[in-house]
């Protein structure tokens, strides 16, 4: 099985892929990388993400169920260095905002979100016991 | 040696408002002065932008990530790292080096000083809040008017006039959100259950135009606050250092970091570092005032007395930050007058202590979801939905204590240069604490004492009291008039000089109390 550190590029469409959907724009990836680059220069990739990425796994769940565990903190912040890239840029709003009034539907993607959280715990806590990540 | 009048140090409320009451003097105001980027330009609601606009990386994220501050730094307020606010907090820890276990605070060397991002609380101090000061509330009233009138500041008399002090100037107040306008309407029909509690809401005072006021605009409710520097209708010092410059009324020098001063021949030299060329460079004048910020201002004293061993007191507001929820306004979606301005003030009247406990309380709507979404318990999509939709129906009421002087908490001068600050640890008050989030619930809103956060010490930014004003001031300790004890002609003109910190903010204080000093030292060079 392939286990190479994935590139900062690889790293951020895995990641976009994994929690918002789709090839993310050629910028948002460019950002990326040259974030980790600047802020992080001593971590040249991360092997957590790698077994990640190389495996296919559920990038949510297992960043979930580490970050209960008080770990995975790297993991944490990469995916926190791309929600403030994508935060930034109009497309994304919806994720982050709501402007049009509806309480029925929020208190139904609410509790979705909840029941979502739920099964993403059980899931990445089997993940990680599975694929040994910490 | 030319000599001017009088040499002021530092350009935030203290020294802003030493010099406007220098006027008429020959004044020479030194500071670092790092100034807000002239590429800041954000105009219009930020939701409105943020939608419309395709990229807002430069405006929100920046070109050198520095929104990203908190990820790889020591964290600092949120208001403090966007990047065209960065300026406010630029070079401090390598001009003005702090050692310390225990503050979390910052400093900051630009012109207008950590006023450029403050939430613009202006309260006037009681008699109440002065009662270890060696100056009444008589002495700051003429000075607290007359800022008043030269700011704007809005507000009400309500239910807090015992505190914060009656004032007809008072402009308008802020428009409230949805969020806070139900739960003052709350207030107001509980008003009794909450007197017998002696607890009170109110309008907070704020140094925010509501009309258009000496040349500055009103408020816009753009929600531009963590991230726009220098929104006209919000004041900051350095539009009075700016309006002095233009009159001709100061000199002012930027990119000169003050380090001692020493007395001579009834003249003062002040000596100074060149940032841009390197150079020591002597100044001159008949008086001098000190307002480089209550640590820098203890550094510049300590090194003029090469004194590296005394332990010199310092205060600041320990913080409880209590968040809360609506249930029935999920869901609701931003308004347009949501702002990340106060909205209104909470006291705690604490007979047992004989202290008044002030609250503020906040919208969540000011900085980015980025920025807190891993402080919540669900998954990261879980996070999103979650604050997407509970943002606009939650709030934080940010509670100060007053500041406590104790032997643990201290600002010490090592001979490396270096400052010593640490604070002793501090736990609020539980049962204060408790009373609120019973009363919150009483009004329909959510909170719990597990949710409750206490943000490090230093955090308030509220540092005072290191050189605090005497009756009879020994060594370190300054008179009435701001005067350096063992001093003819040096005097303290910001949070150093006070003498205790109330759990009001400290701002409008500083600014009083520095325009009274500067007045009395015009009339004296007279």
């Amino acid at each position: 099985m392939n286990t190479a550190v994935p590139s900062l590029a690889e790293e951020a469409l895995y990641l976009h892929h994994s929690l918002f959907g789709g090839t993310p724009e050629p910028v948002i990836i460019e950002r990326y990388a040259a974030a980790n680059r600047k802020l992080f220069p001593a971590e040249a990739g991360s092997a957590l993400l790698a077994r990640i990425v190389s495996r296919g796994l559920d990038v949510e769940a297992v960043e979930f169920a580490l970050r209960r565990r008080g770990a995975g903190s790297e993991l944490t912040r990469r995916i926190q260095v791309l929600s403030y890239l994508v935060e930034a840029r109009a497309r994304y709003q919806h994720y982050f905002v709501s402007t049009e009034p509806g309480r029925g539907g929020a208190v139904v993607e609410l509790a979705a979100a909840v029941i979502r959280s739920a099964w993403k715990l059980a899931k990445g806590e089997y993940l990680v016991r599975r694929h040994g990540l910490r | 040696m030319d000599c001017v009048d009088a040499i002021v140090i530092g350009s935030g409320p203290g020294g802003a408002f030493a010099a406007y009451g220098l006027r008429g003097k020959r004044v020479l105001v030194l500071d670092v002065g790092r100034d807000a980027p002239t590429d800041a330009r954000l105009s219009g609601n930020v939701y409105h932008l943020r939608r419309t606009r395709d990229d807002l990386f430069p405006e929100l994220i920046g070109e050198e990530f520095e929104s990203l501050h908190n990820l790889h730094n020591r964290p600092i307020s949120l208001k403090l790292k966007s990047p065209f606010m960065s300026f406010v907090v630029r070079d401090w820890r390598r001009l003005t080096p702090v050692v310390s276990k225990t503050f979390e605070g910052v400093i900051s060397l630009a012109k207008g000083g950590l006023a450029n991002a403050w939430g613009a609380g202006v309260y006037r101090f009681t008699d109440r809040d002065l009662r270890d000061f060696p100056i009444s509330v008589e002495d700051l009233q003429p000075f607290y008017d007359e800022l008043t009138s030269h700011i704007g500041v809005s507000g009400a008399n309500d239910d807090l006039t015992p505190y914060f002090a009656h004032d007809e100037a008072l402009l308008p107040p802020l428009a409230l959100s949805p969020l806070f306008s139900e739960l003052f309407a709350r207030y107001g029909q509980a008003r009794a259950d909450f007197a017998r509690e002696r607890t009170f809401l109110g309008r907070p005072r704020l140094a925010v135009l509501t009309q258009p006021w000496n040349g500055r605009a009103a408020y816009q409710y753009e929600n531009l606050e963590f991230f726009q520097p220098h929104i006209p209708a919000i004041y900051t010092p350095a539009y009075t250092i700016d309006q002095l410059r233009s009159e001709g009324a100061i000199t002012y020098l930027s990119g000169r970091l003050v380090e001692r001063f020493h007395e001579r021949d009834g003249q003062v030299r002040v000596y100074a570092r060149n940032l841009d060329t390197g150079e020591a460079e002597v100044w001159c004048g008949r008086k001098l005032c000190i307002a480089a910020g209550t640590l820098n201002t203890a550094r510049i004293v300590l090194q003029s007395a090469a004194e590296y061993d005394k332990r010199l007191p310092v205060l600041d507001n320990p913080m409880a930050c209590i968040p809360f929820f609506s249930l029935g306004r999920i869901g609701a979606g931003l308004a347009a007058n949501d702002s990340s301005l106060a909205q209104l003030n909470w006291i705690v009247d604490d007979l047992d202590s004989g202290e008044t406990i002030q609250g503020t309380l906040y919208g969540a709507t000011g900085p980015l979801r980025s920025d807190v979404l891993f402080t919540l318990p669900l998954s990261f999509r879980a996070n999103l939905t979650l604050l997407k939709h509970v943002a606009p129906a939650a709030g934080l009421l940010m509670l100060f204590y007053p500041g406590i002087e104790t032997p643990q908490s201290y600002v010490r001068l090592r001979s490396s240069g270096e400052l010593e600050v640490e604070f002793a640890p501090t736990g609020g008050n539980p049962a204060i604490e408790r009373k609120i989030i019973r009363l919150l619930r009483r009004i329909g809103y959510l909170s719990h004492p597990a949710l409750i956060e206490r943000p490090g010490m230093g955090q308030a930014l509220h540092y005072a009291g290191v050189l605090p004003m005497r009756a009879e001031p020994g060594p370190f300790e300054t008179h009435a008039d701001g005067r350096l004890s063992g001093t003819a002609h040096v005097h303290i003109v910001d949070g150093a000089c006070f003498s205790r910190l109330p759990s009001k903010n400290l701002t409008f204080t500083i600014m009083a109390n520095a325009l009274r000093i500067g007045r009395r030292l015009a009339h004296e060079l007279s």
